[in-house]
């Protein structure tokens, strides 16, 4: 119970940075993206690329950072990632949602979004091939916390979620504190209203699809470092990150990181009740529930 | 008078060289609904094209040249139902080889040729659900399959539990048809062989992560840990069940059979795990086939399924040869008994057995069929048994550790009834 407990509080930890551009991208540009989670896999293989560009480059960097499967070459290489990423999303913005925008409905650019996560997953399984890597085959034991009730953690997972919630805490800051920040809320509440006011509505977009990028990419990278990394892992990943925010309501950064915890934390004590066979259900009831009894999600306000 | 015998004579000749004629003409049609749009499955459907170009050279099967037609099945259960409903229904077949996944046969089975009086024999399909149906009386004598199903593969998990003398087992599952099928029969079996399930838990694939699933098998503290997943899962949850401590005491259905999981998961976890499979036999006939599949094909018949597509094919030819002519499905499917009798004459897998195999079929005798799988034998519900392996891996594969055979592999499933 305990265990399932922690273990979903460091599920939730990627499924959170994963949700926060979701939810972004979701409440400014006003439409659905399922190509969020392709952004995940193209930061977990581009650190992958990257993290092996270093090792030989730079030999020491190949070392693991104390405890950790994670070397320093990886941990630049996240880095490296996020900027690869958030400029593919950029990319992917200019080329084809852009384009979309200007001429279709949101529902063209919900499809638009489809097609785009199909080319995604295919070129990363043509360019890398369909079966799983790891940036470390080594496999770093669990360190037993408390013997009973029996609870162990891997040094990773924590390392993760330390790094998650760094990361948010900075996010935070630079939406509340900075006039960056203010524009861009300014943006998502209302965007005719904001250009009014002299903000430029182009730079907020590319700032949007580049913060929800370099996010997605170290969420990728977290997946990947515990787990492993395949071309289907934005499919695998789109469902718990769409439930995550729903369940915190659309365009809610906070909601988005309460709703992640609150999915991985449930999808893993789902199995203290059901079966493990009905285990993949939970994000669905999720999102259904939450509908029911709050359609605006949790920490969502209705939209006119 | 003497003219008249000559007209006659000539007339006779006339006549005999027609009814000749004829039989050499007609072709009778043999359906095969097989996935060749994947790449395994296109090597399945022309191992199959072989026998019947070797029963054609033998002069036809029951009087007729045979043509095999074939459909994609796309390993899509709706796209090879439609396959066979075309097969059966406009091409007029009495016979359909196929399909390879137990997932497209049965509908297959169970909305085209049972209703239709057809006869299908699969030479890849493994799951139990036919033997059940079959004893359950739903198929009517129609079905066989060449391919043992996966009570062999269960068997064996069960053999390597008790040889190894592990008494405690937690099953992990992949949560579709076939691993809930391994689930169920490797649970029963490793409670025959006295062996305790401590946890049995359906890995569901595509799933962000697996360490809820692992607690939970980790929970009963088993000795050994028996998979039945495949690779990209199996990584998965193998790292993760490593990781939290639990047991390198692995048994690996033949799924795990593969480089991905070896390197992924490493091989430094996985000296003590044990891998089962069925394997082809070790006898002549089967090595016939290889050396004939060799010269035909200009490689070692090294996919899967192959030796029993041969076999399904052969059989289904020798059992329309015994049926006769114009024979229905049922008339074929009850003939299939005379070519694989235990007691029949030998006769070999190829154009020269098939010509024998005609000339005792035509004097009432019955044959017995030694196939590229062996001495095919068929129990009441279409099953055939198989020899299996336990296997391990090593630094550039996998080795045998065991080979057991056929009359082994029998005599231990009996043994746990």
């Amino acid at each position: 119970m305990i265990q399932h407990l922690v273990d979903g509080i460091l599920v939730g930890s990627f499924l959170s940075l994963g949700a926060i551009g979701l939810t972004m991208v979701m409440h400014i540009l006003r439409f659905a993206n399922f190509s969020h989670a392709e952004l995940l896999s193209i930061g977990a293989y581009s650190a992958l690329v990257f993290d092996k560009v270093f090792q030989v480059l730079l030999p020491f960097s190949a070392a693991k950072i104390g405890p950790l499967s994670m070397t320093w070459a990886l941990a630049l290489s996240v880095v490296l990632a996020m900027a690869f990423t958030g400029a593919s999303a950029m990319l992917m913005d200019r080329l084809v949602f852009k384009r979309v925008r200007a001429r279709g409905d949101e529902l063209s650019m919900v499809f638009a979004s489809f097609g785009m996560a199909l080319i995604v997953r295919n070129v990363i399984g043509l360019v890398f091939g369909l079966s799983s890597q790891l940036y470390s085959k080594d496999i770093v034991f669990a360190m037993v916390i408390s013997r009973d009730p029996l609870l162990l953690v891997k040094p990773d997972q924590i390392f993760v979620f330390g790094a998650a919630l760094l990361l948010m805490l900075g996010l935070h800051l630079l939406l509340s504190r900075t006039t960056f920040g203010f524009a861009l809320r300014a943006v998502a509440e209302n965007p005719v209203l904001a250009q009014v006011h002299g903000v430029n509505l182009q730079r907020m977009i590319t700032a949007v699809w580049v913060i929800g990028g370099s996010l997605g990419a170290v969420a990728g990278v977290f997946y990947g470092l515990s787990y492993q990394i395949t071309p289907v892992m934005g499919r695998d990943l789109v469902l718990p990150i769409f439930a995550a925010t729903i369940v915190g309501g659309l365009g809610s950064v906070y909601g988005a990181v309460f709703g992640g915890f609150l999915v991985g934390i449930a999808s893993n004590l789902a199995l203290v009740i059901l079966p493990s066979g009905y285990s993949p259900s939970v994000p669905f009831l999720m999102i259904l529930a939450v509908l029911v009894l709050r359609p605006y999600g949790l920490f969502g306000e209705a939209r006119p | 008078m003497r003219k008249s015998f000559y007209v006659a004579a000539f007339a006779l000749g006339v006549a005999s060289l027609g009814s000749e004629a004829q039989a050499q003409d007609c072709t009778i049609k043999v359906g095969a609904a097989l996935p060749t749009s994947v790449d395994w499955g296109r090597p399945i459907a022309e191992v199959a094209q072989f026998a019947v170009d070797q029963v054609n050279d033998a002069g036809g099967a029951a009087g007729c040249q045979i043509e095999m037609v074939l459909r994609d099945t796309q390993v899509d259960p709706k796209v090879g139902v439609d396959a066979a409903k075309a097969l059966v229904d406009l091409e007029g077949v009495n016979v359909l080889l196929g399909a390879v996944s137990s997932g497209v046969s049965m509908p297959i089975l169970n909305s085209v040729t049972v209703p239709g009086g057809v006869m299908q024999m699969s030479c890849c399909s493994s799951s139990t659900a036919f033997t059940k149906l079959a004893a359950d009386g739903k198929t009517n004598g129609l079905w066989y399959r060449t391919f043992a199903t996966t009570a062999v593969q269960s068997a064996m998990g069960a053999k390597v539990a008790a040889d190894q003398g592990w008494k405690t087992v937690a099953v992990l599952y992949k949560n579709d048809d076939w691993g809930q099928d391994m689930a169920r029969l490797i649970e029963a079996d490793f409670a025959a062989a006295g062996v305790t399930v401590t946890g049995s838990v359906a890995i569901n694939d595509a799933q962000p992560s697996y360490r809820a699933e692992v607690t939970d098998a980790l929970g009963g503290q088993p000795e050994a840990l028996y998979l039945a997943l495949y690779p990209t899962e199996g990584t998965s949850a193998v790292r993760e069940w490593l990781s939290l401590g639990g047991t390198q005491n692995m048994i690996l259905a033949n799924s795990l059979k593969s480089d991905e999981f070896r390197e992924n998961v490493g091989l430094q976890y996985l000296g003590n795990a044990f891998g089962t499979d069925t394997a082809s036999p070790r006898v002549e006939s089967a090595d016939a086939f290889r050396a004939a599949y060799q010269e035909r094909f200009g490689s070692e018949p090294n996919g899967p399924g192959l030796a029993n597509s041969y076999d399904a094919a052969m059989i289904t030819l020798l059992a329309m040869e015994a049926a006769g002519k114009d024979a229905s499905g049922a008339d074929i499917a009850a003939a299939v008994a005379k070519v694989t009798d235990p007691n029949g004459i030998p006769v070999s897998a190829d154009t020269a057995g098939f010509t024998a195999a005609k000339s005792v079929l035509a004097g009432g005798g019955t044959v017995m069929y030694q196939g590229a799988t062996g001495n095919v034998r068929f129990d009441a519900n279409g099953d055939v048994s198989a020899p299996a392996v336990v296997w391990s891996f090593t630094d550039e594969g996998t080795q045998e550790v065991e080979y057991v055979s056929l009359e082994d592999v029998d005599a231990f499933i009996e043994s746990l009834k």
